[in-house]
């Protein structure tokens, strides 16, 4: 028998972990479903809702999509099931949506770390927000696409991203690391 | 970890016990019914078969059967617990009679050749077989005390011994009958007052009647063969297939090594010479054979080396039959919970080892190393477990008509109506050769009659005893958990080259588990069949070492399930805050290339994959593929990550 705890996050440190994140899906880089447009710094006092709304509107927003409410409604519903949020501070908010063909994605980096409501020992430090289709076949994207990013953002890269002054920045600690 | 043997293991196990007696029979049947012996004693070799029939349909219908298990589902509990206390009775004596014949043969071979060596000492036979016995006992005591894998190992290696025996002693008779003929075994009876028992003085009126003595008289020649119900439960996958294969081998063998030896001692050693052989038949056949009186010597010290082996093979199965029944009655709460009490180390049921020992070792001391009178005391719970399970069997034809996996053959289907002759008939066969032995094989009555009532009433009390303590009637395995701090422990046993992890949580929702075991593959995959404690907080952290209830009784029907495939498992316990953490966790620690949950009552199979592939990701140090896998009734999902 073996103890586990889900980990607790680490400190930042000054040499940041070079284990080669997973490739999301056959070839996709999470760089590549970002552009400046889709990455924020909120400013600070926004709470988690805030954050989520933001990051719909500027995602759907980039994408054309003029209903971004409806996006939004669907990503809060999935936010009242299991929580997305992990130890490592990042909040994975996610929802399969009608209507789209491809994966839009973007990423709230929060300068001062927010609670997450449903679990308020939780940290949010990095929010990545993404929609995927709604096909079956697209379901194995979904949840690569849920690793992939979940493995890429480790506490050492939230670390830099934080750090980071601009979301051209931040899009290239993203590149440099998926190199 | 529960692990599987082979059915060459399995056969190996049982015919350790069967074929032993080869090395005794002879002496003793002769000595009860006279020449005619080898022809009873091939006889019931031969019926040996329809009983291994017997066995595979009770055994496919209960994978942990045995004759207490099938009479107690067809007549009930007091009669399961009356069958199964004569068959201890046998497991009781199966030990000791093989461990005195062992000693008798090493006493025989030193008397043979200590003088050639000048050396002018005399081995007191029957003080040398209780000292040897007592010695036999011991070792294989501490042998099942550390657990049936390397016990195995040990029946396996004794048979394919055994194999060699038996192709150079029957090659060396070929020639010897060659230069010297054979006198075929007369088809006649002489019965000794002794051997009619409570018939005495009826000699002459016996008629057909006297073939049922004569046969009862050379049914030890079967005694061995419940053990084969007992090793059902540790048989590999296919485990039909491979219990048919195991019946199929241990009756040719059996067959053509005893009936074969038989034959060859009445039929080689000139009848004066044989009567100073009857303890030790086999030694007068290797120094009647044709040939230099140095080979001779040569060919019984082989003879009797091989014959110490089996011999002492069999007090090792009757070691491990008695604990699997005892383990039976156990699980039902016949016997004392404490019993059941695991070997810290070697995860044994050891106190029930130690109480059968403890009889087998009582016995030697009390025969004296007499074995015609262990003989006679022989076979009674043999006769009476066969007579009980035929009758269980039959019963169940017309109890429980749920198809079976296999029958015994010839069923005459009447009107829609399955009549089970060849059953019937097994079971008059049976239940008369065990009336007739009553009457005939006194010792055995009396001592086995006082035995089984001391058993029963043994069960009696604990049963009502464990009833007072315990008010929920279902039964739970006992486990040995291993408190080691990290997965090192778990991950030496994890060998094999793909490992798969199955989420478990709800004894009632094992459908994934079951379906994964169908397919699984034991000899390239490890299985590791995993739950999580989940506690909070300071909980977590006080958190104690042990299986509560509701553990205890999910890894019961893990361990059922895994014996039912016959598929090897490895049981996992982890205590952690979050169930998705500690399976990730665990996963990646043993390297699973697989996680398969089954279908949750709380969340939706895209909410649970969701998750997992969130938590995978963040834990992940390697780029190692993953599949996962969502089973339920109707519900397959599979996803490479």
């Amino acid at each position: 028998m073996s103890w586990f705890q889900k980990k607790t996050p680490e400190p930042a440190s000054e040499s940041p972990k070079t284990t080669p994140p997973a490739r999301v899906g056959k070839g996709l880089k999470v760089s590549s479903i970002l552009t400046e447009d889709t990455i924020l710094f909120p400013a600070e006092g926004h709470d988690k809702a805030a954050v989520l709304q933001s990051l719909a509107a500027a995602v759907c927003g980039k994408a054309g999509i003029a209903d971004w409410a409806a996006f939004l409604a669907k990503v809060q519903e999935r936010e009242q099931g299991i929580s997305t949020t992990l130890d490592t501070g990042l909040s994975l908010p996610h929802a399969r949506m009608d209507g789209i063909a491809t994966i839009l994605a973007g990423m709230a980096i929060l300068k001062k770390p927010i609670p997450d409501p449903k679990q308020t020992d939780l940290a949010i430090r990095v929010m990545f927000l993404f929609f995927s289709p709604n096909k079956q076949d697209a379901f194995p994207l979904h949840l690569q696409l849920l690793r992939g990013v979940s493995s890429l953002l480790q506490p050492a890269l939230i670390d830099q991203l934080t750090a980071a002054s601009s979301p051209t920045a931040a899009l290239e600690l993203v590149k440099k690391l998926e190199a | 970890m529960l692990s599987f043997i082979s059915f060459g293991r399995a056969a190996a196990i049982v015919l350790c016990d069967m074929a032993s007696t080869a090395w005794y029979i002879g002496g003793i049947v002769e000595t009860a019914i006279g020449p005619a012996a080898p022809w009873f004693i091939l006889g019931v070799l031969f019926c040996a078969a329809p009983v291994l029939m017997l066995y595979i349909e009770g055994s496919a219908m209960f994978v942990r059967g045995g004759v207490y298990k099938v009479v107690r589902e067809s007549m009930g509990g007091s009669l399961a617990k009356v069958s199964v206390s004569a068959l201890m009775f046998d497991y009781v004596l199966t030990g000791a009679i093989s461990a005195v014949s062992a000693g008798q043969y090493l006493a025989g071979l030193a008397n043979s050749a200590l003088p050639r060596l000048h050396i002018h000492w005399t081995v007191n036979p029957k003080l040398f077989a209780v000292v040897f016995a007592l010695c036999v006992v011991a070792y294989f005591w501490r042998q099942n005390i550390r657990g049936i894998e390397e016990s195995s190992d040990k029946a396996i290696k004794i048979m394919s011994l055994v194999g060699v025996m038996a192709a150079v002693t029957f090659t060396w008779a070929a020639y010897t009958i060659y230069v010297r003929g054979f006198n075929w075994p007369a088809l006649r009876l002489d019965f000794t007052h002794e051997s009619l028992g409570w018939l005495k003085g009826s000699e002459h009126s016996l008629g057909k009647l006297g073939l049922l003595v004569a046969f009862g008289h050379a049914f030890l020649g079967m005694s061995g063969l419940e053990t084969l119900a007992q090793v059902y439960r540790e048989m590999e996958a296919p485990k039909l297939k491979n219990l048919k294969r195991a019946a199929a081998v241990i009756f040719t063998f059996a067959l053509f090594l005893t009936g074969t030896i038989s034959f060859l001692a009445v039929g080689l050693i000139p009848d004066d010479v044989r009567r100073t052989y009857a303890d030790n038949l086999l030694s007068g056949l290797a120094m009647s054979m044709a040939g230099p009186h140095w080979a001779q010597l040569l060919l019984q010290a082989f003879v009797v080396l091989v014959g110490v082996l089996i011999l002492s093979g069999a007090v090792n199965t009757s070691i491990m039959g008695s604990n699997g029944v005892l383990n039976r009655l156990a699980e039902d709460r016949i016997m004392p919970d404490s019993l059941r009490h695991l070997h810290p180390r070697f995860g044994t049921t050891h106190r029930m080892i130690n109480l059968v020992v403890l009889m087998q070792a009582i016995t030697i001391i009390l025969c004296r190393g007499d074995v015609y009178l262990l003989g006679e005391a022989y076979a009674f719970g043999v006769i009476w477990s066969f007579v009980f399970n035929a009758g269980a069997v039959l019963v169940l034809r017309f109890k429980d008509r749920s198809k079976r996996e296999w029958k015994v053959p010839f069923n005459l289907i009447v009107a829609r109506h399955e009549l089970p002759l060849g059953l019937a008939a097994l079971f008059l066969l049976l239940l008369s050769v065990g009336l007739v032995n009553l009457m005939t094989k006194t010792i055995a009555t009396v001592s086995g009659v006082a035995f089984t009532a001391f058993f029963f009433a043994l069960f009696l009390i604990s049963e009502r005893l464990n009833k007072r303590e315990r008010q929920h009637g279902e039964h739970r395995e006992k486990f040995n958990l291993r408190s080691a701090g990290d997965l090192a422990i778990v991950r030496e046993e994890i060998e094999k080259p793909n490992r798969v992890l199955v989420a478990v949580r709800d004894p009632g929702n094992l459908y994934h588990l079951n379906k994964t075991l169908e397919s699984h593959d034991s000899e390239t995959t490890d299985l590791v069949v995993f739950t999580s404690r989940i506690r909070k907080g300071l909980g977590l952290v006080d958190e104690t070492i042990s299986m509560d209830n509701d553990e205890e009784r999910l890894f019961t029907k893990v361990i059922e399930s895994a014996e039912k495939h016959g598929k090897t498992v490895t049981p996992m316990l982890v205590v952690s805050n979050d169930p998705f953490y500690a399976i990730t966790q665990a996963a990646q620690a043993v390297g699973a290339t697989e996680v398969v949950f089954g279908v949750s009552a709380k969340l939706s199979t895209d909410a649970q994959l969701e998750r997992l592939a969130m938590t995978w990701g963040s834990l992940q140090t390697d780029k190692k593929a993953v599949r996962f896998r969502i089973l339920g009734p109707g519900v397959e999902h599979a996803v490479d990550l």
